[in-house]
């Protein structure tokens, strides 16, 4: 497992050079681009507007890009899968396990955004690492779900991208919530992704705890998506190497 | 290892394998949707096994011999795992080396020396032994200061050479080999086939899929031969090899 997860680091990192640095200079960039737009652009006032953006972004980088690599997972250790007996799953949990690696690497940038603008940093960052164990269950979860179907038909990775752009802008990621027009609020405060992002942009944006509502209801989700991916990944794992 | 000495190596017991033929017609969902509209979701069913059963026991060697498609190299992988029958079961007790293919995935931006680490890990090997023995492989791979260059830089026979010496660095309960040992220069099939024989004096079941009947007389005690999945015939090389060769032109 853990051998799995430092190939996909190293594969990743090995043949660029600027390799550790793109991963965290490409959310700060996004973030330079968004300030710029937002700001100047379509003005909405959002105290720190750099900080809450780049946490939407960090948060988003991280669900979006595990979903795609773990549904692209199993094809691509396609020579393994038929070689060797594995148990399957590995291939999606070192995906998100390798997702949340540079999720942490990315919170290097953040924090000296954090500097840069004096953003307080409170004592409920110390909350983040359970806010971050919340993001990845139910990112695995969404991966696991998706996984044996982007096996099983190969345009869902395409059908995947396009749902996720969708979402994206369901979910407040650059944007308050406070814009939301009234007829569409209603799509975001249903966004599960919503939920999560707020338990993870909490501690570092408004500096608290997330209230034990919404935690609980983040992390409830998470619990769900997990076990309907286990489930289905599951369902499924014996029919997986039929078709990669 | 493990496993008590009395029981059998390998049980295969009515094992059928079908592949559907779906895949190559419906590869999208947007297809597959069509398809389910029209109630045209028909698929071409191909078996592979039918029936196989087959029980060995410790220390039995048994060779496979048939024509191609015959379901040679289906009946490997069900046996290791790779895939799961679709009817019957097949049990292993005991530690499997799955010999299916040269270069058994690597990956090809890492260097060997990485990739038979990770696959030393596949394969079911703690860190810790994987630690002990990667030293054993590398040696045995003659690679020398090539195991630090990234995969893709290998020959075929570099690849062969280092699947089967991460694999066969421990001695396993069972062994599944699929016409491996074709490949190579003369000094490391010299390698290979003393190792084999370490093997059998260690009483590793083998499962010895090939065309080269040599071998099989050789390396065999048993054979089986399978037609379209069917087991053809069966007992000892002899008598099998005898009766494929007089129906088949010898491959």
């Amino acid at each position: 497992m853990v051998a799995l997860v430092t190939r996909d680091l190293r594969v990743r990192y090995k043949r660029s050079a600027l390799g550790l640095l793109w991963t965290m200079l490409q959310p700060l960039l996004t973030m330079g681009v968004m300030v710029l737009v937002f700001s100047s652009i379509f003005r909405f006032d959002l105290p720190q507007y750099p900080v809450y953006c780049l946490t939407g972004i960090l948060f988003w980088n991280f669900f979006s890009q595990s979903i795609v690599a773990s549904m692209v997972s199993l094809r691509a250790n396609a020579a393994i899968l038929h070689k060797v007996p594995v148990p399957k799953a590995v291939f999606p949990v070192a995906t998100v396990c390798s997702g949340v690696v540079n999720l942490c690497l990315a919170l290097v940038p953040l924090v000296v955004i954090l500097l840069v603008t004096g953003h307080p940093l409170r004592p409920a960052i110390l909350f983040l690492p359970v806010a971050i164990l919340v993001a990845a269950l139910f990112t695995l979860g969404m991966g696991l779900l998706l996984s044996p179907l982007a096996v099983f038909f190969t345009d869902v990775v395409e059908m995947v991208g396009v749902a996720l752009s969708l979402l994206m802008y369901l979910t407040p990621i650059f944007y308050p919530m406070a814009i939301v027009p009234d007829h569409l609020r209603m799509f975001v405060r249903f966004n599960p992704v919503r939920s999560i992002l707020e338990v993870f942009r909490d501690p570092i944006y408004f500096g608290k705890i997330p209230p034990l509502t919404h935690f609980t209801v983040a992390f409830g989700l998470a619990l769900l998506a997990f076990t309907l991916g286990a489930l289905a990944f599951k369902r499924n794992s014996d029919r997986i190497p039929f078709y990669v | 290892m493990g496993a008590p000495h009395d029981a059998p190596a390998v049980v295969l017991d009515g094992v059928s394998l079908c592949y559907r033929l779906a895949r190559q017609r419906i590869p999208s969902i947007k297809e597959y949707a069509l398809h389910w509209i029209r109630g045209a979701l028909t698929y071409q069913e191909l078996w592979a096994l039918r029936d196989v059963s087959v029980t060995l026991r410790r220390g039995d060697r048994l060779g496979v011999v048939g024509a191609n498609g015959a379901g040679k190299s289906s009946l490997l992988k069900v046996i290791s795992g790779v895939l799961k029958a679709t009817q019957g079961r097949a049990t292993v007790n005991g530690r499997i080396a799955p010999i299916l293919e040269l270069g058994i995935g690597f990956d090809y931006e890492l260097t060997g020396l990485e990739n038979a680490y990770l696959n030393a890990l596949f394969l079911g090997h703690s860190r810790k032994d994987v630690d002990e023995r990667i030293g054993d492989i590398v040696e045995f791979s003659g690679l020398g200061d090539f195991v630090h260059s990234p995969v893709r830089t290998y020959s075929s026979g570099m690849l062969a050479r280092l699947g089967f010496a991460v694999v066969t660095a421990w001695v396993p309960d069972v062994l599944l080999l699929d016409e491996v040992l074709a490949v190579g220069d003369v000094h490391f099939v010299k390698k290979c086939e003393e190792r084999l024989d370490g093997f059998r004096r260690a009483g590793t079941t083998l499962v010895f899929v090939s065309h080269a009947m040599e071998s099989i007389r050789r390396n065999c005690n048993r054979c089986i031969w399978l037609d379209k999945g069917h087991v053809r015939a069966e007992g000892s090389p002899e008598d099998v090899l005898g009766l494929y060769e007089g129906e088949a032109p010898p491959a």
